[in-house]
């Protein structure tokens, strides 16, 4: 009994104690994505990225006035219901103070309600589901520093038209939630260019030919593809582009850039142009040497040719800073002030993708907008970037 | 157009045709199959992977090693999961040989991984053009192959004593026991030689598929389509259904639309199931008056 009552004074002033009293308690950070299955990758990309800016920050004596950061990672499976569960178990559990999220649209889409419901941040840095940020909420908690699928499409239609001057553009998506997003989009940007695709075709997962499409499209008079979808089915696609002898220019959302596409289909992977947040190839900025720098002596990447998913570590690293400054700015950890910091920041950060000033403001949470997405090329199973016009 | 959406469907449907003749072997031996079937193309193809590429090992004893470990598979299958209920006349083994495929597929992508990866053949390099229509050598190696394949498989039924033991137990299980043929050792004779005609279909498909952990599913269910409209009782009926089959799902998709293929084709099996379920070719059951 006695030792009851022990307990429980000890609990009353615990939580009698304010947070910010509290210093030198280490401020935890949440990380939802996928680190198992096809997309471990990704996971691992963003964790590396999470990791190298968290140790910046630390080195610099945290946050606070001294309160180091520290990294919560749960695994969304890929599976909506998964990450729903495990963001709750972040906010109520683990007491995070924003999370960052995974590769995965669904599940993106699927946890948008609980950081509302909760009024803790949300990171995203990878999934590119265009109604991620633009979800209808006020105030709205999720942020991101990734592709938005309305700018990505709206790119994509400019480098069709406007660079490479193409006026019948055949279209070639996946048959799912995040192919029907880029439909809308794509149709959309086309429409604001006067140009009317001349068919769109549709694919499943593991479809294993494509020429039937990629003839119809052919037969249509299609003078360049727009592809949707990701890696092993963009395999598909290319080689039986190839197979069947057609030659036009392939364009093509960033889907291409994971997974083993270019081990998948070897030289026919050189041409196919798409886009990417961030390229490490080519002359970096100070945080691109650092980065790079960091990616090998903590990790043994030895050049930017080797790092797998270079989107995931450079979205995740530049996240990761936005929330620090956001935090700092707040002078809290409680969500509702970091929400109210990241949508008012006052400091410039001058990041490694470009410079943020400021990120985000009420109606804009998405950091990256089409003028910083960076065309891209595949050659000799390498990204290289790729001077437009 | 026709020429090319024509010999995809042969090379594909081929395929459907030889893991097809998987089921007919043992459904006439045994009136059981493995449902599982597909994992067999799958655990063919990644095993081939492993050595060729993973081992780095020469071709030949790449695919020696596969076929024996896939014989070796489809022996384990019906050992485990079709043996007991086959002898008590229980349908479980229906369950359990697709609880084995589910366990090989899950432990395939612990090995293996989820993502799907090349497997180098010189013949998917460089395609030739036929007639305006362009073809990997390979899709032509596949049907050609397969259809051989079930050319030897016939003959090894119909010219050798063992295959003619093995077609005496399909008859009549009792009599061909009464005659001195060991039941138990035909039936996991025909659920190693059904792995391994899935593996060849496995390995023969993974220059073009890609290799991964569920390269075989769709493969193993439409391959159970085909058994059904060729007739489970008759193996040309089977081929027959399955270059058909091919045919018709690489038709319907380039001048229907791909969502369209499944539909036509699972649709064709409902009525085959309706009009004739004996399938095309398969024997009509005696009726007993």
């Amino acid at each position: 009994m006695r030792h009851a009552v022990i307990v429980l004074l000890a609990l009353t002033v615990g939580f009698a104690v304010p947070p910010a009293a509290q210093a030198g308690e280490a401020i935890k950070l949440g990380m939802a994505a996928a680190i198992s299955g096809g997309s471990a990758a990704s996971g691992e990309a963003i964790k590396r990225g999470l990791t190298i800016a968290m140790d910046e920050v630390n080195a610099r004596g945290g946050l606070l006035g001294g309160r180091k950061l520290e990294l919560v990672i749960r695994d969304d499976e890929g599976n909506p219901a998964k990450g729903v569960t495990i963001a709750r178990e972040l906010i109520e559990r683990e007491k995070v103070v924003a999370t960052f999220g995974g590769l995965h649209s669904t599940v993106a889409l699927a946890q948008v309600p609980v950081w509302h419901e909760l009024k803790s941040p949300y990171m995203g840095v990878w999934a590119a589901g265009t109604n991620i940020t633009r979800n209808g909420q006020n105030p709205n908690y999720v942020f991101r520093v990734s592709a938005n699928d309305d700018y990505a499409d709206k790119l994509l239609v400019r480098y069709t038209v406007d660079t490479l001057k193409k006026t019948k553009p055949g279209l070639l998506i996946e048959n799912t939630a995040w192919g029907q997003s880029n439909e809308a989009g794509l149709t959309k940007w086309l429409g604001e260019k006067k140009v009317k695709n001349v068919g769109i075709e549709k694919f499943n997962w593991n479809d294993p030919d494509m020429s039937p499409q990629l003839l119809r499209l052919k037969n249509a008079g299609a003078d360049v593809v727009i592809l949707v979808g990701n890696a092993p089915e963009a395999a598909q696609v290319v080689k039986s582009q190839a197979k069947i002898g057609w030659t036009v220019p392939m364009v093509s959302h960033w889907g291409v850039s994971g997974g083993r596409f270019a081990e998948l289909t070897g030289e026919l992977s050189d041409g196919v142009v798409f886009f990417q947040t961030y390229s490490f190839f080519g002359k970096q900025n100070e945080r691109g040497q650092h980065v790079l720098k960091a990616l090998k002596d903590k990790y043994g990447v030895k050049g930017p040719e080797e790092i797998t998913a270079p989107v995931g570590v450079a979205n995740a690293y530049d996240g990761l800073h936005l929330v620090a400054l956001a935090i700092q700015q707040a002078g809290s950890t409680e969500g509702p002030k970091v929400r109210d910091a990241l949508e008012n920041l006052k400091v410039e950060y001058r990041g490694l993708i470009k410079n943020y000033k400021p990120p985000f403001t009420s109606e804009q949470h998405d950091a990256l907008t089409d003028e910083d997405y960076v065309l891209v090329v595949w050659r000799g199973g390498k990204i290289l970037p790729l001077a437009m016009k | 157009m026709i020429v090319q959406l024509v010999v995809a469907g042969l090379a594909l449907g081929s395929m459907y045709g030889l893991v097809a003749l998987g089921y007919h072997i043992t459904w006439v031996t045994s009136r059981t199959m493995n449902f599982a079937q597909g994992t067999a193309v799958m655990a063919g193809a990644v095993v081939a992977y492993g050595c060729y590429v993973g081992l780095g090992w020469p071709l030949v004893p790449s695919l020696v090693v596969t076929l024996l470990a896939l014989a070796l598979y489809g022996v384990l299958i019906e050992r485990i999961a079709v043996y007991r209920f086959f002898r008590a006349a229980s349908p479980a083994w229906l369950l359990s040989t697709i609880a084995c495929g589910i366990i090989a597929e899950n432990a395939a992508m612990l090995a293996f991984g989820k993502d799907a990866r090349a497997f180098p053949s010189a013949l998917t390099q460089k395609p030739i053009l036929i007639g305006g229509a362009g073809f990997y050598p390979q899709e032509l190696l596949i049907p050609a192959v397969g259809l051989v394949l079930v050319g030897v498989v016939q003959l090894f039924y119909h010219r050798t004593s063992y295959g003619k033991q093995l077609k005496a137990v399909a008859w009549n299980a009792e009599a061909a026991s009464l005659m001195g043929i060991h039941i138990p050792r035909a039936v996991m004779f025909a659920y190693g030689l059904s792995a391994v005609l899935a593996a060849v279909a496995g390995v023969l498909l993974a220059p073009v598929l890609n290799v991964s952990a569920t390269m075989g599913t769709i493969i193993g269910l439409k391959a159970f389509a085909v058994a059904i409209i060729g007739g489970l009782t008759s193996a040309p009926g089977i081929i027959v259904a399955g270059l058909g089959y091919g045919v018709t799902e690489s038709l319907v998709a380039g001048y229907l639309s791909t969502g369209a293929r499944e539909i036509v084709g699972f649709g064709l099996v409902i009525l085959v199931l309706i009009v004739r379920p004996w399938g095309l070719l398969g024997a009509r059951p005696a009726r007993r008056v």
